[in-house]
């Protein structure tokens, strides 16, 4: 997957330098800040999940651990606010 | 599920620490050994075991209920650890629950070779390993050893059993098959296991089993002096002997007791090896090898949390309680007091 990212990359770079633009690149951190958050959400959501199967009182607990990951996502859109 | 795809310790942790909760801890231990059998079975009822208990509850009655409850019990338990896993976590767990398997095909022979009723092997059957439910009945319905070897040819243990039958033939006793039984398992347990560092601490919890059990087996059989080759109940993939210097040291008590004692388990074991020495009492051994096992289990699941670890420990934890109860209700049948009772039950 970040073979890919970066081959995307090369081929932007090459054909007109759209990467440079700040406004790419800011787009480009959310996206990948947004990645990371799905990829912390897949373990806690599952074992949310696991839990909850068990016990039908840790339904509140689960979803709140489980959209936790959610705030770097808004902490990187403030990059957003900030280049634009 | 299955062996394919990536593995979700995730899920299964999860699960597996919310039934480690509600295991009997001291407290209803204390109580349990001031109850009498029927006593016993209406408290499991009110606990986790109620569903057994129930369905159980209109054929059978006092120890046995308790009995074919807690083996229900533990089947559907580990059938359903075995459902949630999948992919490299499937593979470790399916290894440690294969010894049902192999428990199981050790009764179906047993049960043939004495011509035993069929719901009579069958309730003592724990249907927690791999086998199917269609393995398993036609298991019971072999009527000869040849045949159950045929039902078991495309596993495991079709190999080893058909080499081990000929010398059944020849001696008729059962050692030959059960042997061959066990090395099976024994064999698939430790072979090709993964590299990274939560499989390497299964692994020597594995390994530690497999010293465990050739360590006692040597000493019962130094102890009880007979004129047993001790090679032949030698199980491969430990550390702490080899088939040789198992056969030199099962002929005298006193070097094993010294060898134990100075190997890497000494310090586990030291106070338990003393107690042997003392009062000559293979018992409190035994118990000091499971509740050695079992500190080591709690261990496992602490330091890799997200792993096969805790669930290994909940698996060692939940046939530990079992064990128990059974202690329990068999030592309340035979008339023992609360405080002989609890000495044979195994807590950490």
């Amino acid at each position: 997957m970040f073979e890919a990212t970066n081959e995307l990359g090369n081929l932007v770079l090459s054909t007109g330098g759209t990467l440079t633009d700040p406004n790419a690149a800011a787009a480009l951190a959310v996206g990948l800040a947004a990645l990371g958050a799905g990829y912390a959400e897949r373990g806690i959501g599952s074992a949310a999940v696991g839990a909850m199967a068990e016990d039908d009182d840790l339904f509140v607990n689960g979803l709140i651990l489980t959209v936790l990951p959610e705030t770097i996502v808004i902490l990187a859109l403030v990059v957003v606010f900030i280049v634009g | 599920m299955s062996a394919a795809g990536s593995s979700n310790p995730e899920y299964v942790v999860a699960r597996v620490r919310a039934r480690r909760g509600s295991l009997y801890g001291d407290e209803e231990y204390r109580k349990l050994t001031r109850m009498g059998p029927a006593e016993i079975a209406r408290f499991m009822e009110e606990s986790s075991y109620g569903a057994e208990i129930n369905a159980l509850g209109s054929r059978h009655g006092g120890v046995d209920l308790i009995e074919y409850a807690l083996n229900r019990n533990l089947a559907e338990q580990f059938d359903a650890i075995l459902d949630w896993s999948e992919g490299s976590l499937y593979d470790l767990i399916a290894r440690y629950l294969r010894k049902f398997d192999a428990w199981n095909v050790k009764t179906v022979i047993r049960g043939v070779y004495t011509d035993a009723d069929q719901s009579a092997v069958e309730v003592d059957l724990i249907r927690a390993g791999e086998f199917d439910d269609r393995r398993i009945r036609r298991l019971l319905e072999a009527d000869s050893i040849d045949a159950v070897i045929e039902v078991l040819e495309d596993t495991i243990y079709g190999e080893p059993l058909r080499e081990a039958y000929a010398e059944f033939e020849e001696t008729d006793v059962l050692v030959p098959l059960e042997n061959a039984v066990d090395r099976a398992f024994y064999e698939r347990l430790l072979s090709g296991l993964g590299g990274d560092e939560p499989t390497r601490q299964y692994e020597s919890f594995l390994v530690a089993e497999v010293d465990f059990r050739n360590a006692t087996n040597a000493l019962r059989l130094a102890r009880s002096g007979a004129d047993i080759d001790p090679a032949a109940y030698f199980i491969e993939g430990g550390d702490l002997f080899t088939r040789s210097s198992l056969a030199r040291l099962a002929q005298n008590l006193d070097e094993l007791v010294e060898y134990i004692g100075d190997s890497q388990y000494g310090d586990e074991l030291g106070p338990a090896l003393r107690e042997l020495e003392e009062a000559d009492s293979l018992i409190a051994f035994e118990h000091a090898i499971d509740a050695a096992l079992l500190a080591y289990g709690d261990r496992l699941g602490t330091v890799h949390p997200v792993s096969v670890t805790p669930v290994i420990s909940y698996i060692l934890a939940k046939e530990r309680e079992t064990e128990n109860i059974r202690a329990i209700a068999r030592g309340k049948e035979a008339g023992l007091s609360p405080d002989e009772i609890e000495s044979e039950l195994v807590i950490t």
